[in-house]
Formats: structure tokens, sequence, C-alpha cells
């Protein structure tokens, strides 16, 4: 089939199905690109959803086409249109209602979904939400809205951003976490200090060392969470923020390999032919450990999908791997930055930490002191972009070790020898 | 479309007089007078940054409107785009100050405003024919050249610079 009438199709409209469908069109102008989306809305960007439950902005506001590098010109996004099953043989997609689509490239991008611990009874009451979707996002606003109190389980970075979206709105809200501090996934606890010290001056009631068994409730919705101390808690609203796992049931039948994620090779590509995968659903690899790993990045997810774009139009593009960890964000007025390998306890890491009143920052190098592997910057993040770059191109830092260590490196050093 | 201009840096003509921090930061203030804008809030901040290298080399590091801005796509809320002239811009209105853009620059030419919480970088100045920090530049070490002229400049100091070596 000519290039000129190439039908492209990808599953999932986020992340990395958009990107890989401005991808496509830069590369292959005439080609047929359609999107299909289970949700009812119109592609927007993900990580904004806590802003509506904070009332801070509006559904248009985190419109994805037309903003940023999202053009969407010649691009067919399909609401409401469920994937069911792929034939690869046939390659076709079958949509939820029946619909056959047939593809000679095919993407999945279908994302993950939040897990729900089934050790946890009750979840599913009325006004227990788990934030992923937009459409949770306002089912959670309406709730917040009749609610006092909420209690998150989890103290991963989605549930303090969407426990600050409810303290915004003046409600009373207690984080049950399971580890020993917050952001146990992205920080070891000393490097949380300062986040931990915001966070409760910012107002959160935050309960380590201790989980949920059962979610209370009566016909009205939640009224309660019962910890494993068997102390009780009122509460009219739940939030779940336990992780994710990839979107991969509509794979069951279908010869494409999954092992927790869609397994893909360097260029993104499946073992089915003409299949491709990117983003949370995608396995992907770290490029410092090489470690297989399944991510949960809005920056990876676009990456991994521009890559899969360009090498399903035919443009070979090597996919180079994520940091598992590599997060920016503001909580409580405290900006970090957490990135590669940050967990060192116990390991034999060459470890740098540094921290004054109002900023802290550990520096993680290889066990040789050769390459830089990790950084966490709390209070302080200026040029955090430059210690990602040394530690994905595996420099020698040889020359600039002080200046790193000191968190004074600057584009200068790189340059000039 | 004819080839927009960039702002290059000659690295061996700046002598770390930090004139283009001021000149940009006046012009990216409210009311563009030095004697004001020290007083304004949100305090006006400069774009551009005049860097030491040991033992004494520096240079003025500012936004190079990459190719393939990993900013832009990295963005978690679409504040960041190109304009038709390669300019890549952040829509302070959109920015959320995650922070992000800050984390994937490979130049460290992002700046966080406190203040507003919002990032900034080199707009190249709308408003004005050359960019303020090129001309204030004292030693020319800024120029603002379509890529073409910038290298077809650098060709012939190389050539003239081989030529005195020759004759010298
Ligand atoms: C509140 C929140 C804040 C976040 N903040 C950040 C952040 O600051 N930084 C960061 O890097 N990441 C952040 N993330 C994570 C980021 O949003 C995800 O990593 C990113 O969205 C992944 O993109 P994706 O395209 O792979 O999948 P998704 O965004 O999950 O999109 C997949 C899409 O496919 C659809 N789909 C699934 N199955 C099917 C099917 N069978 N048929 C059709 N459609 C289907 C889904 O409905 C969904 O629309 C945040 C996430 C949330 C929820």
């Amino acid at each position: 089939m000519a290039n000129n009438e190439r039908r492209y199709v990808i599953i999932g409209a986020s992340a990395a199905g958009m990107a890989a469908a401005e991808a496509i069109r830069q590369s292959d102008s005439t080609g047929f690109i359609t999107v299909l989306s289970e949700e009812p809305v119109q592609p927007y960007f993900r990580p904004m959803i806590p802003f509506l439950i904070s009332g801070k902005k509006s559904v248009a506001d985190m419109t994805l086409v037309g903003q940023g590098p999202y053009s969407g010109t010649g691009i067919d996004v399909r609401l409401n249109s469920k994937a069911e099953a792929i034939d690869t043989k046939n390659q076709t997609v079958t949509v939820q209602g029946g619909d056959l689509v047939l593809y000679d490239r095919l993407l999945i991008a279908t994302g993950s979904r939040p897990y729900i611990p089934p050790e946890i009874e009750g979840t599913e009451a009325a006004g227990v939400f788990a934030l992923r979707t937009l459409t949770d996002a306002l089912a959670a606003a309406d709730c917040a809205a009749q609610a006092d109190h909420v209690v998150m389980l989890g103290g991963g970075l989605l549930n303090l951003k969407a426990a600050f979206a409810l303290l915004e709105r003046g409600l009373d809200v207690t984080l049950v976490v399971y580890s020993p501090e917050v952001l146990s996934q992205l920080m070891e606890p000393d490097d949380a200090v300062l986040i931990r010290d915001a966070l409760n001056k910012a107002g959160l009631k935050i309960m380590t060392d201790c989980s949920a068994t059962h979610i209370l409730s009566q016909a009205g919705g939640v009224n309660g969470v019962l910890l494993n101390s068997g102390q009780e808690m009122f509460c009219q609203m739940v939030c779940i923020g336990k992780g994710v796992f990839p979107n991969v049931n509509f794979l069951e039948q279908s010869d494409v390999q999954v092992d927790q994620g869609v397994v893909v090779d360097r260029f993104t590509a499946c073992n089915a032919a003409n299949v491709f995968a990117a983003g949370d659903v995608a396995v992907t690899f770290d490029p410092i450990t090489s470690d297989r790993i399944v991510t949960g990045l809005w920056t990876n997810a676009v990456e991994m999908g521009r890559c899969a774009g360009y090498n399903m139009a035919g443009r070979t593009t090597e996919y180079t791997g994520t940091f598992g960890i590599l997060n920016a964000t503001q909580v409580a007025d405290e900006p970090f930055v957490s990135m590669g390998i940050v967990h060192t306890s116990g390991t034999d890491y060459e470890t740098h930490v540094f921290s004054t009143r109002n900023t802290y920052r550990k520096l993680v190098f290889s066990e040789d002191g050769e390459r830089l592997v990790g950084a966490v910057f709390v209070g302080d993040i200026s040029h955090a972009g430059l210690y990602r770059y040394v530690m994905r191109e595996k420099m020698d830092v040889a020359k600039i070790k002080p200046f790193i260590i000191k968190h004074t490196l600057h584009y200068g050093h790189l340059l000039l020898p | 479309m004819a080839q927009p201009k960039e702002i290059f840096v000659r690295l061996d003509r700046c002598m770390g007089c930090h004139s283009c921090e001021l000149a940009c930061a006046v012009e990216h203030s409210q009311s563009k007078s030095l004697y004001s804008a020290i007083s304004e809030k949100p305090t006006p901040q400069s774009r551009v940054y005049v860097e030491w290298v040991p033992p004494d080399n520096r240079l003025p590091v500012l936004c190079r409107h990459c190719e393939d801005a990993p900013c832009m796509h990295a963005c978690i809320c679409g504040a960041i785009s190109r304009t038709e002239e390669g300019v890549v811009m952040t829509n302070a209105d959109k920015c959320i100050g995650c922070w992000t853009c800050v984390m994937v620059c490979p130049y460290g030419v992002i700046g966080r405003h406190l203040q507003e919480h919002k990032a900034y970088r080199c707009d190249r100045c709308p408003d004005l024919e050359i960019p303020a920090c090129v001309n204030s530049c004292p030693t020319k070490a800024l120029v603002y050249r379509t890529v073409d002229e910038f290298s077809k400049d650098v060709r012939r100091v190389a050539s003239r610079e081989m030529l005195s070596g020759e004759g010298g």
C-alpha cells in the first residue's frame, strides 16, 4: 500500500496517543490518522485535573488540541470508542458497539488506570474516588461540595496534588500513608523532611505507618474509614491513590506480548507486526540501570509516543528509555525535583547530601564515583535539567563533580572543557 | 518563509560585564527603564545568564529555542509552544509552575519567577528589532543573525585567523 493512504489507528487519545498522532502527521501528510478514545471528552492534559477539584481551572483550560505542540491537523479523534479487541492477523480493531476499524499501523496507547487494593473492603461505595480522568475529577468536585472531611489513602504525588486541591476548597483532609513518610516512591524519608514540614504547615493531616482496612458507608455513601490500628475516622469522601496498572485487558485474546505492560523493542514495536505501544501501557527501560520498567509519567508518554509515531510513519527512531523517577512539582509552596536513582539506603552509591533551613539536595553517584545517577532537589531546583542531561548521557563527571555536588553546575561547564 | 534570526554567542568575546543581563531585565520590566524597574513588583528578571568557567572564561547562556524543544513536549499543561518565527514561548497565563520544563531543559535556561510562580525564558524581545541583550553587548559577543549569516561569519573569521596565523 502506498504511504499516502496508510491507515494509522491509535488506541488512546492522551499523552502518548496524541503525541504519536502529531509525529505521524509531521512525517506523513496524507495518511489517515484515527484515534480511538474510550473517554467521552476531547483529549486534555491529564495532570491538570486536580484544578477541577480546586476550582482554579475549567475543563476548557485543559484542552490539549490547539495548545503547545498539539495542532490536531488531520487527526480524527473518535470519542466514546472503546477498543474491545484487536486482531493482528487481519489488522483490525473491534470497537465497542461492533465497528471494525482496519489498520496498517496500530499504536496501543491505552495508558493505565488506578489500582484499587482488593484488601480494602467497601471501595465501591459512593464517595470513593481514584482520580484518573476528567470525569472522575468532575465527580470528585461534586462530592467535595457536600463534604467536610476527606480521607486520602496513599502518600504519593497524585494524592498530594488532590489533597491540596481539596484543602484549597476549605475541606479537612487526612492523608493515610502506609510508608513511614510521604512520597516514598520518589524519595527517602530524610529527603522529604522539608516537604513534610510544608505539608504540615499547610494544614494537611498526615498519618504514616498505617493503612485502611474498611471503607464504611451507609445508604447515602461513605461515612468513615477503619484503619488497621482499629481507629475509626468519620469522613464523607475517600480518595485512593495507590498507584496504577496498565490498561491491557483488551489484549487478552490477541497475540501481543504482555508482561505487566505491553512489551516493545528499542523502536517501540511489539512482537506482532505493525503494532506499536507507548506511554504508561508500555514496558520501557531505565537508561541507567537498564531495568525494564512500567512508568506513570506524562513526559515519558509524550517522548515515547512521538518516537512510536515516527517509527509508524517509516522514520526509524530509537527510543532511549526514561528514568523510572523523573518528577518535578511544587506542593505546599515547596518545589522539588526527583530523578534517577534516589533510594540509596543500604546501597554503595556515593551519596552527597546537603541541607539548609529551606533547601535540601542529594546527589547520587555510581559506586566508582564517575557517573551521576540520581538527584533530589528540594526548595532550590534551578538548573535541574542540566543534571538530568549529565545523568542521561552517562557523562564522565571527573571535571564537573565539585559543581554538581555544590549545585552550581551551569551550561558553560559542559560546553567549555 | 525567510530564515528567522537567532541570537548567537561568540565565545571568545564575552568579558563578563553582565550588560546583557541588565538590559534583558529592564526590557522585561513594566516601565522599561532601569530606575523604575529596580523597585517594580514582580521584580523584573533577566533571561540571559552570564556564567563563569574557571579559570577565566565567561559566557552568556540563554534559551536556544531548540528545534526539538524538550520543554515544549514535556510541558504537562500545554503552556509552551513555538511561534511562526521559531521562538519557543512560555504562555505565563497557562503556566502552572510545575517546573517540568526546568527539569528537562539541558541548558538550564528556564527561570522560575518565585513571586509569580511562573516559568520564564528568553522571548527574543518580540517588541524590538534587535533583542535587548544583543543591543547592549559592548563587545558584540552576542549577535542577532540567521543561521546562514552566522555560519558565513564564522567561516570568515576562521579564515582571517588562519591568514593572520600564517602571516605571524
Ligand atoms: C492527577 C494526575 C496528575 C499527574 N501529574 C503528573 C505530573 O506532574 N508529571 C508527570 O509526568 N505525570 C503526571 N501524571 C501521570 C500522567 O498523566 C500519565 O503518565 C500520562 O497521562 C500517561 O499518558 P498515556 O497517554 O500513556 O495514557 P493515559 O493518559 O492514561 O491515556 C490513555 C487513554 O486511553 C484510553 N483508553 C484506555 N483503554 C482504552 C480502550 N480499550 N479503548 C479506547 N481508549 C482506551 C483511556 O481512557 C485514556 O483516555 C499525572 C496523572 C494524574 C492522574
